[in-house]
């Protein structure tokens, strides 16, 4: 399921014969946070891959879950064992649309609000977002795009042991940041 | 007896709570590999590939194909896998940057880092260069 997901993404990347303009990267930044006043809790990955389709607003993005990097060792095996169980959870993707793809002027140097919906997989479970972000048109060939939003754990199944329930936001806060390079 | 296994308990908790992630820079690789043979490996086979590598500190010999650097300085670097669509993705540790950023296309090198899985690309995190004939 997960290859066939990275497989459709590739095919959407490579497509070719369509006068489309598509935008790409594998240096995708994501990160979170789950901490609580009592501790900080977050973790970064570096590794993202995302494309998005300048015409029609299709965005997809795909991380390796064992790729997220932390302070401590004792939080990264918490969140890899217990959390996440990134061996049985290899991958995370988001697959959806940026429903206002018509306000970016990919010609035009600017910032951009736009509104992303679509179906985040995090720990096998799938369910529907919808987040706020903000193109960046740095030039004819870069954009760069940002958004941050909150996901509840429980809905995706991750579930916190009593002992450690203070310490450990019930939401987690997801910063994405990404910079695309036209696919030619 | 049973203080005693308080205190070890509670002094092995603090040590596992203040330790950092292993510095994969001084940890030996496991595997030594190539760029094209590691992608192979995992497009053969992912499952096994995943097992065989996730987790692990490996050694990775390639020619480099692109090198990026993000906002922040921090590089990462692709090896050339022989295959256009996917290649082996390196990102390096922030003080392994300048390093990274010096290399040039085509440049043999060998990368070391922990596999992390295949997306498109296989992925390497927290890399330093190995080697640099």
């Amino acid at each position: 399921m997960k290859n066939l997901i990275v497989a459709t993404m590739v095919l959407f990347a490579f497509q070719t014969g369509h006068a489309q303009l598509r935008y790409f990267t594998k240096t995708g930044s994501v990160s979170f946070q789950a901490g609580t006043a009592l501790e900080d809790i977050d973790g970064v990955n570096k590794s993202a891959t995302s494309v998005f389709d300048a015409t029609t607003g299709q965005i997809e993005f795909a991380l390796l879950v064992k790729g997220f990097e932390f302070k401590s060792a004792l939080m990264q095996a918490h969140f890899n064992e217990n959390y996440m169980e990134s061996d049985k959870f290899i991958k995370s993707t988001f697959k959806g649309k940026v429903t206002n793809i018509e306000k970016v002027n990919f010609k035009k140097p600017g910032e951009y609000p736009v509104t992303v919906q679509g179906t985040l997989d995090i720990h096998g479970v799938a369910k529907p977002v919808e987040a706020p972000g903000v193109f960046k048109v740095l030039n004819d060939e870069t954009v760069t795009s940002s958004s941050t939003f909150s996901v509840t754990l429980d809905d995706y199944k991750i579930g916190i042991p009593g002992l450690v329930k203070d310490k450990i936001s019930k939401t987690a806060k997801i910063t994405v940041y990404c910079s695309y390079a036209i696919l030619k | 007896m049973l203080l005693l296994l308080v205190t070890a308990c509670a002094g092995y908790g603090f040590y596992m709570y203040t330790k950092k992630p292993a510095d994969i820079r001084k940890a030996d690789a496991l595997y030594q590999t190539s760029a094209p043979g590691l992608l192979a490996e995992f497009n053969k086979d992912e499952l096994a590939a995943n097992k065989k590598y996730i987790d692990q500190v490996i050694a990775v010999k390639g020619k480099v194909a692109d090198v990026k650097t993000d906002a922040t300085g921090q590089a990462t670097v692709f090896l050339d896998s022989g295959d256009l669509m996917a290649s082996v993705t390196c990102s390096f540790y922030a003080e392994e940057s300048p390093a990274a950023k010096s290399l040039h296309q085509g440049q043999e090198v060998t990368i070391k880092g922990k596999c992390t899985g295949k997306l498109m690309d296989v992925v390497l995190n927290k890399c330093s260069i190995d080697k640099q004939p």
